[in-house]
């Protein structure tokens, strides 16, 4: 890929919670429809749908995969459709497979949508299933292990090694509420939190309390990719794919890369550094900070691998009120996972349609002034693996 | 009152979940059920796999044994499971949840069992005991070291 060959021309997006009523297919069709208002084109001019999967089985993926999608939303030009799933980092391999097409030359517009419904399960069905997701079904599961002990091991971990306080992890919890009040989609965005609050809710998994896990929630956004010629053409200010740069580690977290937790940044810090130089800029250049990080400690753990405090020192940094709204460092302008909701693979799709909205400058009032550009992650699994990705409202020489 | 009578629950729903062997396990299984913790090594690049796969990850060799570990072992970090668990582990809580690094150097998830919870600290030595969780399975779990 070179250096701004795809972009972003509109987005999409639903309210993000408990919605039952609402099903994925009704989501995806509407977050389609607005990311096609928003963009200003001709639905036939789609020449490829592509959608995530919904996690915890569903019709809607059958349905996907049978090509229900391109039908249901009048896609008459489409000649390509196809699901794509890394978990949580499906909004990396869907948007890497949308290059890929467009690289072909046999369509010059891509939609890409995410579309999911938690609320048709009971609260069982998904602490079953976030129990063995995350874990190991034989080496993990069997121990009474969840997604919630995992990130509260990283957490106790992470502390004890750089002297990080848990009211520093309390301060990402409050941070990211901060933003999702800017958010008219966000699942919790009437009132603000503070520290004392995140740290007197309801223990969960010891030293993290319920404020400090996400809560999944039901939600949905899409967005139309183009060549750089193409929305150039058709669209005022686009959001330009500058670079990427990846690397995978593990599935079960015993099997790390990186073993030391408080050296996790090791394995994070040349992604991100190869996506700097790839895009031909530093982290001084960065306007916002859009880190998928779904646990507080993760989110942590990625802002000392970018280059913006020293490793083991993001903590005092977040608690400075730097990340919040109106800080120097931008980060999660959406309320990500804690706040806005955790909508399964939707997560990262949710980061990046809101980059896009800044640097488009249609964020609302959690508009970054002057946004240009942005660094963005996600990932997946158990912590599996990990995609930094530039994105720019220019090209930079 | 336990959590299956408290909310009307099936056996089903609180049964806890078994380790399902893969055909390369299985000798891990029936060895901790003869109180034996025990890793897969390649033959022909001393490599450790734990989990074990079908060959070696490090040179794909297939020739491998079976080797009985120390039962020596750090902890790296813990949490303690004290709400939001699957029912079968409700009745449970508290529990530890750890990440253990053995002597031989690969690492497992784990309970840590017979200790004080407050006295937990990263770094400290553990040793393993076996716990007969059904007919079928016994599994490793730890707890420190007396002194
Ligand atoms: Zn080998």
């Amino acid at each position: 890929m070179s250096k701004g060959e795809f972009a972003i021309i509109g987005t999409g997006e639903v309210p993000c919670g408990q919605y039952p009523e609402r099903t994925e297919f009704e989501i995806a069709y509407e977050v389609a429809r607005l990311a096609i208002k928003d963009a200003g084109i001709d639905k036939n001019e789609i020449g490829a749908v592509l959608s995530a999967q919904h996690i915890m089985g569903s019709e809607y993926n059958t349905e996907a995969v049978f090509g229900r999608l391109p039908e249901a939303i009048g896609a008459k030009g489409c000649k390509i459709t196809c699901m794509t799933s890394s978990g949580g980092a499906s909004s990396f391999s869907i948007r890497k497979t949308a290059e890929g097409i467009l690289h072909s030359g046999e369509t010059d517009t891509v939609l890409v949508i995410h579309a999911q419904r938690f609320s048709q399960f009971t609260m069982n069905e998904m602490a079953r299933y976030f129990a063995v997701a995350g874990s190991d079904e034989e080496w993990d599961v069997p121990y009474g292990m969840t997604y919630n002990s995992l990130a509260a091991m990283i957490t106790q971990g992470y502390l004890a090694a750089t002297g990080t306080t848990i009211e520093q992890v309390a301060a990402v919890s409050v941070a990211c509420r901060k933003w999702a009040c800017l958010q008219p989609n966000a699942m919790y965005n009437k009132k603000e939190i503070t520290v004392e609050k995140v740290l007197s809710s309801r223990m969960v998994a010891w030293p993290l309390t319920s404020l400090m896990c996400n809560v999944l929630a039901d939600g949905g956004s899409a967005y139309i990719m183009t060549t750089a010629e193409k929305a150039r053409k058709v669209c005022k200010k686009p959001a330009y794919i500058l670079a990427d740069a990846s690397e995978y580690s593990h599935r079960g977290i015993t099997t790390a890369k990186v073993k030391d937790l408080e050296s996790l940044g090791t394995f994070l810090t040349p992604i991100a550094m190869k996506a700097y130089e790839r895009a031909g800029l530093g982290p001084k250049e960065m306007s916002i900070f859009e880190m998928y990080g779904s646990y507080p400690v993760v989110q942590l753990i990625l802002l000392d691998s970018i280059g913006i405090c020293e490793p083991g020192k993001s903590g005092k940094l977040v608690a400075s009120g730097a990340t919040s709204p109106g800080g120097k460092y931008p980060t999660t302008t959406n309320g990500e996972a804690l706040s806005f909701g955790h909508t399964g693979t939707g997560v990262g799709f949710g980061l990046f349609v809101e980059g896009v909205r800044q640097l488009q400058g249609k964020a609302g009032k959690a508009q970054v002034p002057n946004a240009r550009f942005l660094i963005e992650n996600t990932g997946g699994g158990a912590f599996m693996d990990c995609h930094f990705t530039i994105l720019g409202n220019e090209i930079p020489a | 009152m336990g959590i299956k009578e408290l909310l009307n629950l099936s056996d089903e729903d609180v049964k806890k979940p078994m380790p399902k062997p893969s055909k390369w396990s299985r000798p891990f299984w029936e060895n901790t059920k003869q109180g034996k913790l025990t890793l897969k090594r390649c033959k022909d690049c001393g490599h450790i796999d734990q989990p074990p796969y079908l060959y070696c990850t490090n040179c794909m060799s297939e020739n491998s044994e079976w080797i009985e570990a120390s039962g020596k072992g750090k902890l790296k970090a813990y949490a303690i499971n004290v709400y939001m668990v699957p029912f079968p582990f409700w009745d449970d809580m508290p529990y530890v949840v750890a990440m253990v690094e053995l002597a031989e150097g690969v690492t497992m998830i784990s309970n840590i069992v017979e200790c004080d919870h407050d006295k937990l600290k990263n770094g400290m030595d553990l040793e393993v005991v076996f716990d007969d969780v059904s007919p079928e399975f016994t599994l490793p779990k730890w707890r420190p070291v007396k002194r």
